[in-house]
């Protein structure tokens, strides 16, 4: 009987945090203001991790909670801050751009869960844990992957001074690129 | 234990919700939390393979999409300043330096 429980438990948690993490990215596509979408993508980026948790990736929630929701979403929100755009709403798009839009994506969803349904057929999960933990993953890290981890780590020194020359407002960038182009 | 199938199908209605928004919206930071989201579906689909198979190569390429979002993050964000800067709006129907 616990042990059916605990399977309950499962599909409940699975089905509460899928409904929080559609709903939030539908808040997030939808919603005019910046600062609420942001917010409802940290929101939607934590149920994400309760799915790392489910799909026995501990490690992986961990690390989804600290670089997704505090990281790069508090990047996004000191932006948006810095431009000062809280209080600028979006105006509608055009109609049939927004028609498209929504026919396009609704029915690239329906090709994609018919395909799943038809063609991604799997067998019976391997029995036993799955280990995924830091340890497991940190020695196959430094082992067989230990060049592409090297090469992120330039690529991150790249993007550093990249995003540095890019948002300086020095007089040298400004000078090269014109403020206003003739028409 | 969930069935992977379930996983896919949540990955895939959320990559279509961030499809969506980069289609509709105007706004660049929008847009851009969009392809974030985007790029959180396809991680949910590589661990619920890793998970399906027992393979640990999905977990590592979900370590190296993170790290590369990061980066992504803070380019993507500087060329939205810059922007910003030179036009006064992050609206991208406005960034239209390289029109043909």
């Amino acid at each position: 009987m616990p042990h059916a429980l605990s399977y309950m438990l499962e599909y409940l948690i699975f089905f509460v945090f899928a409904t929080i993490a559609v709903v939030f990215a539908l808040m997030v596509v939808l919603h005019r203001n910046p600062v609420i979408g942001a917010l409802s993508l940290v929101v939607a980026f934590f149920a994400l991790a309760v799915m790392y948790v489910l799909l026995e990736a501990p490690f992986l929630a961990a690390l989804q909670v600290i670089v997704y929701a505090g990281a790069i979403m508090v990047l996004f929100l000191f932006v948006i801050m810095l431009l000062n755009l809280q209080h600028r709403t979006e105006e509608a798009t055009r109609p049939v751009q927004q028609f498209l839009g929504f026919t396009t994506s609704a029915a690239f969803l329906i090709s994609l869960v018919y395909y799943i349904g038809k063609y991604a057929v799997f067998g019976k999960l391997p029995d036993g844990r799955f280990a995924s933990d830091a340890r497991t993953i940190g020695i196959r890290l430094f082992e067989a992957y230990v060049f592409p981890f090297e090469m992120v780590s330039i690529l991150l020194l790249a993007a550093i001074v990249g995003a540095l020359l890019l948002s300086s407002r020095g007089a040298a960038t400004r000078a090269e690129i014109p403020t206003e182009v003739s028409e | 234990m969930i069935p992977t199938h379930w996983f896919l199908i949540l990955s895939a209605i959320l990559f279509s919700i961030g499809v969506c928004g980069v289609l509709t919206r105007r706004n660049g930071i929008t847009i851009f939390m969009s392809i974030e989201l985007m790029v959180n579906a396809v991680n949910l689909t590589f661990l619920a393979y890793a998970r399906q198979f027992h393979q640990l190569h999905g977990l590592i390429f979900v370590f190296f999409v993170m790290a590369i979002a990061a980066a992504e993050a803070a380019v993507g964000l500087a060329i939205f300043i810059s922007l910003f800067h030179h036009r006064e709006t992050i609206d991208v129907d406005e960034a239209n330096l390289m029109h043909w």
